[in-house]
């Protein structure tokens, strides 16, 4: 029954990292599952309130997402300059995303200020007030925890989430290009992560850094999203 | 209360009805839906990778056994296989997703059916994992010392469900006549029989038994809708008020609500949250992949996505597949009844030896749960 063809298996301290970061994540999707808004999704009761809605709540967060990756860039040491390198690009490949948000709204019918001007909700506050703290730390490895959950969520939810949105609205097809066509460049992203991890492992102290750091973030995320109101 | 004694599996038995069928014939048994072809067949085969499978229907759909009834051969064929009768048999757990009443109990039924004297029993209804609960339950009665001799069985009659009259005349069809994927997708998927186990507080003297080491049981249910069911249409799924006794059966059945049904989106979901429930076990040592003999996943390795294959590849939580085991193929998916059918055919095999340990893992879609069973051979 020789179906799968298997790549070679990791080094035992990026392994044990991956497994723990895996296991949070199932334990993330899960908890995102249940909360309002994608239950509505997921339930074939999302309006089109619902969808815009989610973009202004996600703008605010993706905007700031490249900003802390920079910050966090500008906190390694030169010692780790290849990943200070690697940082520094997937900044400058992500820090345009939320136009993206912006015209997806717009083409849903939302008006441009509305969503420029939007508040962030609490989690989205709680969230990002934690990741500009902890990319001004000096060598803040934990975050690639963050990315994983954050990078997990353009890979493998974003184009569920935009087909069933697309499914259930009356929309032009370019209302839904931050979540259908975000998630191909983040595929990618991923492979990269792999390679990151072994630019700081194996130390225990970073180890148990990127696990904390995934297990905050993974939390903080599924309180934006609750937060959101439906 | 004296100290929890161990279990052992001492023997086991199959009933697996009529001759295989191959794929090409299954449209004879299970019927044609509008009398066409199904589209959706060919694609769920690919993916399930079944080449043959048993009905306990006639070609004219004219029902052969009951689920009882082959629950109840099954466990006599256990009982056989572990020397003993059925007079020795003290406690029975049933596993099945649709007895052949919809009250009482299946274990009612079986005890019906094997007939003699006076049993404790326990009726597990779930899809898949019921095997894994009525394991439980009848391992539980071992160890406490309330029996010496204690038998589970899980059994499926599946393909009476897939017969046309469950979808002609309802919303499942479109205006052609055509019937929805999700629910057309299960006819190519699932299929009939039963497997049964023998357990007691000692092994057996005259040749190898299982010790059952451990048992651990996990739903999701909190935090997934259903994904694998049948008693409401796809649309009222999630509001338990809108089930199929509220309209009655005429109106359920025309809704669309008396039907197996399979949410695919939602599937790919659970998939990884059966694999972070793995991790997890890999992570805090209760599953130490190296030290895993055997792996009898009631799962096809084919219908596992390269993604999945590479995180647990990555994780190093991956059992290399020369240890798996699987009868899937030849005797398809026989929902709870699975794994204890791959366990005898396993067994028999003789490729176990006395140390080793086997692990069974049984993932349920219905609302997502898994079941994982670790055993060890005894000489």
């Amino acid at each position: 029954m020789s179906v799968v063809e298997l790549p070679a298996a990791q080094d035992s301290s990026t392994a044990e990292v991956l497994r723990k970061l895996a296991v949070i994540w199932a334990e993330f999707e899960a908890k995102l599952e249940a909360t309002p808004l994608i239950r509505k999704l997921t339930r074939g009761r999302f309006e089109l309130t619902d969808y815009q809605t989610f973009l202004v709540n996600l703008r605010q967060q993706v905007k700031d997402g490249s900003l802390w990756m920079s910050r966090a860039a500008s906190s390694i040491g030169e010692e780790h300059l290849e990943l200070r390198s690697t940082l520094m690009k997937h900044a400058v490949t992500e820090h345009r995303d939320f136009r993206l948000l912006e015209s997806d709204y717009v083409a849903s019918g939302g008006a441009l200020p509305a969503i420029q001007n939007a508040k962030k909700n609490i989690g989205s506050e709680a969230l990002s007030g934690w990741m500009f703290n902890e990319a001004s730390q000096r060598n803040p490895f934990g975050l690639l925890g963050a990315m994983f959950i954050i990078e997990g969520l353009g890979s493998i939810k974003a184009q569920e989430w935009g087909k069933l949105a697309q499914s259930r609205l009356d929309l032009p097809k370019d209302a839904f290009k931050f979540l259908l066509y975000h998630g191909e460049n983040d595929a990618e992203h991923m492979r990269e992560f792999e390679e990151m991890l072994g630019l700081v492992l194996p130390d225990d102290a970073t180890a148990e850094r990127i696990v904390t750091c995934a297990r905050v973030v993974a939390r903080l995320y599924v309180m934006q999203i609750e937060e959101i109101s439906v | 209360m004296t100290h929890l004694r161990d279990a052992y599996i001492t023997g086991t038995g199959v009933f697996l009805p009529g001759d295989p069928i191959g794929n090409d014939r299954m449209e004879d048994f299970i019927g044609r839906v509008g009398d066409r072809n199904s589209t959706v067949g060919q694609r769920a085969l690919r993916w399930n990778g079944i080449q043959s499978r048993h009905y306990a229907l006639t070609p004219d759909g004219e029902p052969r056994h009951s689920n009882a009834s082959m629950s109840a051969a099954a466990m006599q064929a256990a009982l056989a296989d572990a020397g003993l009768g059925r007079e020795d048999l003290q406690m029975l757990s049933t596993a099945t997703t649709q007895g052949d009443f919809l009250v009482p109990g299946h274990a009612s039924a079986v005890h019906g059916e094997l007939g003699g004297q006076a049993l404790e029993l326990a009726s597990f209804q779930s899809v898949c994992a019921s095997s894994v609960m009525a394991l439980k339950a009848a391992v539980m009665s071992i160890r406490t010392g309330d029996h010496a001799c204690a038998g589970t069985v899980a059994s499926e009659f599946s393909s009476r469900w897939f017969r046309p009259n469950f979808y002609e005349g309802t919303a499942l069809l479109d205006a052609k006549g055509r019937l929805a994927m999700e629910a057309d997708f299960l006819r190519w998927t699932l299929s009939d029989g039963a497997g049964a186990l023998v357990l007691e507080h000692k092994p057996r003297k005259d040749r190898a038994s299982l010790r059952v080491d451990w048992i651990d049981l996990t739903s999701l249910a909190g935090s997934f809708d259903p994904c694998m069911w049948a008693g409401a249409p796809t649309a009222d799924r999630t509001d338990m008020k809108h089930t199929w006794s509220h309209s009655g059966p005429k109106a359920a059945h025309t809704n669309g609500a008396i039907a197996l049904l399979q949410d695919f989106a939602l599937l790919k979901v659970i998939i990884r949250a059966w694999i972070g429930l793995y991790l997890e076990k890999v992570d805090n040592g209760r599953i130490v992949p190296g030290q895993v003999d055997w792996l009898l996943f009631h799962y096809s390795a084919r219908s596992l996505r390269r993604e999945i294959v590479d995180i647990l590849q990555s994780t190093n939580a991956m059992i290399p597949e020369e240890k798996w085991f699987s009868t899937l193929p030849d005797t398809g998916n026989i929902g709870a009844a699975s794994i204890w059918v791959m366990l005898d055919a396993f067994l028999k095999s003789g490729k176990a030896k006395p140390g080793q340990r086997i692990l069974c893992i049984v993932p349920e879609s219905g609302r997502a749960m898994v079941g994982f069973v670790m055993l060890e051979m005894i000489a």
